[in-house]
């Protein structure tokens, strides 16, 4: 009877010790087909790839396409401006994406909620080659927006804005920024009712338990969102290639000649390994940013 | 019984193998593109005349010059297309043997410059296409005739060029290199891409494929741009007001050669292929269809469909050819000035 009792109170599992309570160390049985699957088609892959790329196949020495890489003026170019770009559209998309988790999350409405979520997710649910094209339709010179900017005078000629870092900027925000606006909606609807009602009771204001309760809990949703929306910025090829064009050479668009056209595989390796590292790194200052924050 | 059924087993092999090896084939590496024009045309009336049957393997140039080196020890193809580019990079890699042209009764028909378009008879130019200049003769007020014209002050901001990357790029640099009093062995063309970074602004983007283009046209977004003739009926289809033109410093032209890969196992049938792809039955058939321009001088074609194709004496005459083989080797180099252009010092 007493045992039960425990259970029914372990239901509630918060951490993998708890896991490993209830389960027992089966659980780590639990993990093996996913372990499997990533190892064979992940794990030893990229090792592959990053041993490639340490090693030249020319045989200049280790590291030395990594030499090469920070000394040609092309890819350090491309490489800062990917990031600069991806930076620029996790920025914007956290700053446009957290009032509306916000608002989703606080919505008692279960069925307006429900709309407002699937809204969020259509997005994600087409073909990001064709939302691609739709902003050909919606930035070019005789396109909406430029159409509409005429219409009320704003400007007088059509503005070029396709193939620029702008067009790139915009086509990657909305492609990514769902990804935010749920990490950031699913953070902040974990966040127990029970608290803020305390903090309200112990007299704080709203804005009071929004800045010392709400915030700090859900900036593990700024995180995560923050690393999907870089790290699929950094990596996306469809996008920089269709708005950016040949003009605007990005780290993706780069590594797609040096693969398809030049046949150039030890650079190739070399900018893959530097976009994961790439990404391993924004994800840890994230946290750091977030640790930080919250004392 | 175990005797009686390996007696069995090689009974039914032997059949499969006599039925398998008793039509004779041969095996063709080519891009996806027509196929049901290309049974027409091709495989069609050459198994009906020659009793050879057809195997297509299809795909771009890159990935089936990857496959071909490949099968480098053992190949399965026996002749193979590709852009002049990546058969001169076939012969380079040693994956190609020479055609013995006085077994192909259609080599004397067709023009000299296909004759030997990569050196040593490596390959033969079965199709030819030309590369001039596309306008819109609503938009710009003084005729495009020349090359110089992309220069021009009143086009900035409405033209297209080709991208290095594309199988045009590179002749295209070549050509400019000239135009703008470049010298014709200096393969760095410096030149040429000193001139080009003047206008790299001016232009809306370098495309990348002929389809890009066709869109950009459609979209309004750009008036004047280099054309591969292979795209000019899709551009027409358009609607817009366009003009072809052929610039008087002349248009570079292209070819798409046919090749037998070394040790190809059924040589007769590929020179049998080959000679028959010459004839004039078949370029006049494919030129009716748009499928390819003719290379065989005994085509004559009727005017409708000659506008939409490389045709025509004039058109011919201006055609400017540069050696593959000389792009095979320096287009990696010219790749990489490129990006320094485009990206800027």
């Amino acid at each position: 009877m007493d045992q039960e009792m425990e259970r029914d109170d372990n239901w509630k599992i918060e951490s993998f010790g708890e896991v490993a309570r209830v389960y027992g160390k089966k659980y780590v049985l639990l993990l093996l087909p996913a372990l499997v699957f990533l190892g064979v088609f992940f794990l030893v892959p990229l090792l592959i790839v990053v041993a490639d790329s340490i090693r030249s196949s020319e045989g200049e020495g280790i590291f030395f396409n990594y030499f090469a890489f920070f000394k040609d003026h092309v890819s350090r170019t491309a490489y800062l401006r990917s990031i600069r770009i991806g930076l620029w559209v996790t920025g914007l998309s956290a700053i446009i994406s957290y009032p509306t988790a916000l608002a989703i999350a606080s919505m008692s409405n279960r069925t307006l909620k429900t709309v407002f979520m699937t809204l969020m997710v259509l997005p994600l649910m087409t073909n990001p080659v064709a939302r691609t094209f739709a902003w050909l339709a919606v930035l070019g010179r005789y396109g909406l927006l430029n159409n509409l900017l005429l219409s009320a005078k704003i400007i007088e000629e059509p503005i070029r804005m396709l193939y620029t870092e702008g067009a790139v900027l915009i086509g990657l925000l909305q492609l990514f920024m769902p990804m935010m606006i749920l990490s950031i909606t699913s953070a902040l609807e974990n966040i127990p009712e029970d608290l803020i009602l305390v903090a309200k009771s112990l007299g704080a204001s709203g804005f009071q338990t929004f800045v010392r309760v709400t915030f700090p809990l859900s900036v593990e949703g700024l995180i995560i969102g923050g690393t999907l929306v870089f790290t699929g910025s950094i990596t996306a090829y469809v996008t920089p290639a269709i708005l950016g064009g040949s003009r605007v050479l990005m780290l993706s668009t780069l590594l797609y000649q040096k693969a398809a056209v030049v046949l150039d595989w030890d650079m190739a390796t070399t900018i893959a390994v530097m976009m994961f590292l790439t990404t391993l790194l924004i994800n840890a200052g994230l946290r750091f940013i977030g640790k930080v924050g919250r004392k | 019984m175990k005797r009686f059924i390996l007696i069995a087993l090689m009974v039914v092999l032997l059949a499969v193998n006599s039925l398998y090896f008793g039509v004779s084939r041969v095996y063709v590496s080519t891009w996806g593109f027509n196929l049901d024009l290309l049974d027409k045309n091709i495989s069609k009336p050459f198994l009906e005349k020659y009793g050879i049957e057809i195997i297509r393997e299809l795909g771009n140039n890159s990935t089936r010059l990857t496959k071909l080196e490949m099968q480098k020890n053992n190949p399965r193809i026996d002749v193979v297309h590709f852009a002049d580019y990546y058969a001169a990079l076939a012969k380079k890699k040693g994956l190609l043997q020479p055609i013995d042209v006085s077994k192909l009764k259609n080599y004397k028909y067709i023009y000299d410059f296909a004759k030997d378009p990569i050196g040593g008879h490596y390959g033969i130019g079965y199709t030819v296409f030309s590369f001039g200049i596309v306008y819109r003769t609503d938009r710009v007020k003084e005729p495009i005739t020349s090359w110089k014209d992309f220069w021009r002050e009143d086009l900035a901001g409405r033209i297209s060029l080709p991208d290095i990357t594309t199988t045009q790029g590179p002749a295209f640099m070549m050509l400019m290199n000239r135009i703008w009093g470049g010298s014709e062995d200096d393969m760095s063309l410096d030149v040429a891409f000193k001139k080009l970074a003047e206008i790299k602004d001016n232009v809306v983007t370098f495309y990348k494929r002929s389809s890009e283009l066709i869109n950009l046209f459609k979209m309004g977004e750009v008036w004047v741009a280099p054309v591969a003739r292979f795209a000019w009926g899709r551009l027409l289809a358009t609607g817009l007001p366009l003009k072809w033109v052929v610039p008087k410093e002349g248009m570079i032209g292209f070819l798409n050669t046919v090749s037998i890969v070394k040790g190809a196992k059924n040589l007769e049938n590929a020179y049998e292929y080959i000679d028959f792809l010459l004839s004039e039955e078949v370029q006049y058939a494919e030129a009716m269809d748009l499928v390819d321009s003719p290379i065989n001088k005994n085509v004559k074609l009727p005017e409708e469909v000659a506008e939409k194709l490389t045709y025509g004496e004039d058109h011919i005459k201006s055609l400017i050819f540069f050696d593959p083989n000389v792009i095979v080797e320096h287009r990696d180099e010219w790749i990489k000035k490129w990006n320094e252009m485009i990206i800027g010092k």
